[in-house]
């Protein structure tokens, strides 16, 4: 008897779980977001300021009234930056949570393994911030599309940084320092592919690959300073740029070469975490500036995220606002969230004006790779104490056209 | 009396069998349907880690080495020869699993303890710092993606079915082991090596043994692995991979046969309902593994056997 009555209440519990959400759910028209972003860990602040920019760009939108009668719902999961957890993640998110669009992840390993469960279960995934150029070359998928810059645009730009710079301040040497993995090689690969699509004449005098979050750069350092490069580029992010740039200053190496860092060396991340540290004079860039374009928009964007997180956005923090603002778009053009072949064509071609977009221009995803297309702006160090804690931000722009940043059509990932 | 037990344990094991079997029946998902195929490869993986650890009383730190190999087999064959040669690539990481478990068994069982663990551990970051370095091969850190088994076996529900009948076989396959002659010869290497050669056995050629058993299920567990994710990446061959099947197999219990499996299926599902509540989720499993360490320490297969034991024994002598 005993028996039976628990059985009974553990049905009815069962039962409970399992209704439950399906009442709210009835209850209002939901779009909804599967993010998976690493909270912990070295990327955790990347993931961090990508759900707080997501999170702030939905309460907008729903502040409005939502889009087409629907309200944007985001749900993240820790993906810990590991591939075979977050293509778990992914599936419980299409099969359980029945989100509309998968979205974020850090890592292009797991942007790779996420994109193939997107392209089994034909569900739009929204790539915010993983810069790998393979998912919208080599593995492009129709249900993929990108809303950042991948490495190619960066190096593209850095190439023609460099090539203008020899024209004023002529140099022949160049050395390369980047973290021994996939983005590493493929930043180096695509600026020397770019390099001699400009036809820049250039002499390679020294590779360098320490460990990805490697602790100590001094060996290296010391073999750049014997080496002497013109230019050094560097293709390290985050904490690793930060320790590099700490190491290197002791040994007066900025002084010796000209530090240029086109994809990620110019994340605020860095900026804050250096201070007044950070040198003088080193030419740097990122996917989204906190003081560039000086336009209505982006202003209002970083006070926004300051003043609601307390802290100044990195890049990463961008890419999702731009990824909300998307979806947004195109489930106003579609009508509703769950025609998937309609919201891709919506989304092909669409135009987003951005923060980061200057006042004449849109970004843009190009239909073929469903890539987003953006300027982007190179800048030097200078002092600037307006974004505390950092002491030094960028300025003296150069700012490249979108269109003369786009790899050719028969690009491919040549892997060393 | 023993035999009697034999057909409790038969009874139990076919009706945990039959509950994977109904997991497609019971639900659509195709969620589900992973999560069910992560518990048994994993629990594979976990049990022939155990056959090791807790049966031989070899702790590696290395199997991740061999769980990659099978899943590299089966992806590098995929992406490099075709998409059909899924079952080959899949038949080749057998075969090299033992080949190589025989080559570096043959160097590291000379050393025993904790000399044993740390050479086990050399080799797994060896091959996983070749695989994250030889890009145009492997594909380094990027993994390989769109392992798609070929005909009938890319039906996803075939292919759980097809995971669910191998795992079973070749559990059943160690478990018989376990409880033959060899598998007293392994228990006996563990508790008393010295004794083994007054049997008229080798310790090391027992170890040896049991080292490429271990391996070529734990290759069988990649393989099948690359599969159900339709991808993989290094950290398959990390370090981390291995130490994660040492704590399901704490968590089971390594005293028993079925321990590790429990232990896989426990850590899968707090994973993934703990990681869908909070990001704090590694604290929670932290918390988790201590409680059972400390308190515990036979796993949760071992504490449940006692508790039985000691429950028999309280109505007995009433």
């Amino acid at each position: 008897m005993l028996k039976l009555r628990s059985g009974v209440i553990v049905l009815l519990v069962l039962c409970t779980l399992v209704l439950a959400p399906l009442a709210v759910m009835a209850q209002e028209k939901v779009i909804k977001i599967g993010a998976m972003y690493p909270m912990t860990g070295r990327a955790g602040l990347y993931g961090l300021d990508s759900v707080d920019a997501a999170e702030m760009a939905i309460a907008e939108i729903n502040g409005k009234g939502g889009v087409a009668g629907y309200k944007l719902e985001l749900i993240n999961t820790d993906s810990k930056a590991k591939p075979d957890y977050s293509v778990m993640v992914a599936k419980r998110y299409i099969e359980q949570d029945k989100v509309h669009f998968l979205f974020g992840v850090v890592s292009s390993a797991v942007g790779l393994a996420v994109t193939e469960v997107s392209k089994q279960s034909k569900k739009i995934f929204i790539g915010t911030d993983h810069a790998s150029t393979q998912l919208t070359a080599d593995k492009f998928q129709p249900y993929y599309f990108r809303v950042s810059n991948n490495t190619f645009q960066s190096m593209a730009a850095g190439a023609l940084y460099l090539k203008e710079l020899a024209q004023t301040k002529p140099w022949s040497t160049i050395a390369y320092v980047g973290p021994d993995y996939a983005y590493g090689h493929d930043q180096w690969n695509e600026l020397k592919f770019n390099l001699d699509r400009f036809g820049v004449k250039y002499k390679i005098v020294g590779e360098y690959w320490p460990k990805l979050f490697a602790p100590d750069y001094t060996a290296f350092i010391t073999s750049i300073i014997k080496d002497k490069p013109d230019i050094l580029i560097s293709g390290l992010w985050g904490g690793d740029s930060v320790a590099f740039i700490k190491q290197a200053t002791p040994y007066g190496l900025f002084e010796k070469v000209l530090f240029c860092s086109p994809d990620a060396g110019g994340n605020y991340e860095v900026m804050s975490a250096t201070g007044a540290e950070l040198p003088l004079g080193l030419v740097l860039s990122a996917r989204h500036h906190n003081n560039w374009p000086e336009t209505a928009a982006n202003k209002e964007y970083v006070k926004k995220f300051f003043t609601r997180t307390g802290r100044y956005p990195t890049y990463a923090a961008e890419g999702a606002y731009a990824g909300i603002l998307a979806i947004a778009q195109a489930v106003e053009k579609v009508g509703n969230p769950t025609d998937t072949e309609a919201l891709v064509k919506a989304l092909e071609g669409m135009k987003i004006k951005l923060p980061e977009d200057p006042d004449d221009f849109t970004s843009y995803i190009d239909p073929a790779t469903h890539q987003i297309v953006q300027v982007q702006a190179i800048g030097v160090t200078v002092a600037n104490d307006q974004f505390p804690p950092a002491k030094r931000m960028l300025g003296n722009w150069k700012v490249y056209k979108a269109e003369d940043l786009l790899p050719p059509k028969d690009f491919s990932e040549k892997k060393k | 009396m023993e035999r009697d037990t034999d057909l409790k344990q038969a009874v139990l094991w076919l009706v945990v069998f039959a509950a994977f079997a109904l997991v497609p029946v019971a639900t659509a998902s195709k969620y589900h349907l992973l999560l069910a195929a992560h518990i048994l490869l994993w629990g594979l993986f976990a049990v022939a880690f155990n056959m090791l650890w807790g049966v031989t009383g070899m702790l590696s730190f290395g199997q991740a080495l061999y769980f990659g190999l099978g899943a590299y087999s089966v992806g590098l064959m995929v992406k490099h020869v075709g998409p059909g040669w899924f079952l080959p690539g899949l038949g080749l990481g057998l075969v090299c699993s033992v080949i190589l478990s025989l080559a570096v068994g043959l160097l590291i069982i000379r050393v025993s303890g904790v000399f044993f663990t740390v050479l086990t551990l050399a080799f797994g970051q060896l091959a996983w710092q070749i695989t994250f370095r030889w890009y145009h091969f492997t594909g380094g850190d990027d993994g390989v993606q769109g392992i798609i088994p070929p005909g009938i076996l890319g039906n996803g529900l075939v292919y759980y079915y097809f995971i669910l009948i191998l795992v079973a076989l070749a559990i059943w396959l160690m478990h018989r082991l376990s409880q033959s002659p060899m598998g007293v010869l392994l228990r006996c290497v563990r508790q008393n090596p010295s004794r083994v050669p007054f049997l008229g056995q080798s310790v090391r050629f027992s170890q040896l043994r049991i080292y490429v058993v271990s391996s070529f299920f734990a290759a069988l567990a990649g393989s099948l692995m690359a599969g159900a994710d339709n991808s993989i990446h290094t950290d398959m061959l990390y370090w981390t991979t291995s130490g994660e099947v040492i704590l399901m197999s704490v968590l089971g219990g390594i005293g028993q046969f079925f321990g590790p499996f429990i232990g896989a299926g426990v850590l899968i599902v707090l994973q993934d309902v703990m990681g869908a509540k909070t990001e704090y989720w590694p604290l929670m499993i932290g918390i988790v593994m201590m409680v059972m360490v400390l308190l515990l320490p036979r796993g949760l297969v071992g504490e449940f056997q006692a508790l039985r034991v000691r429950l028999k024994s309280l109505v007995a002598s009433r």
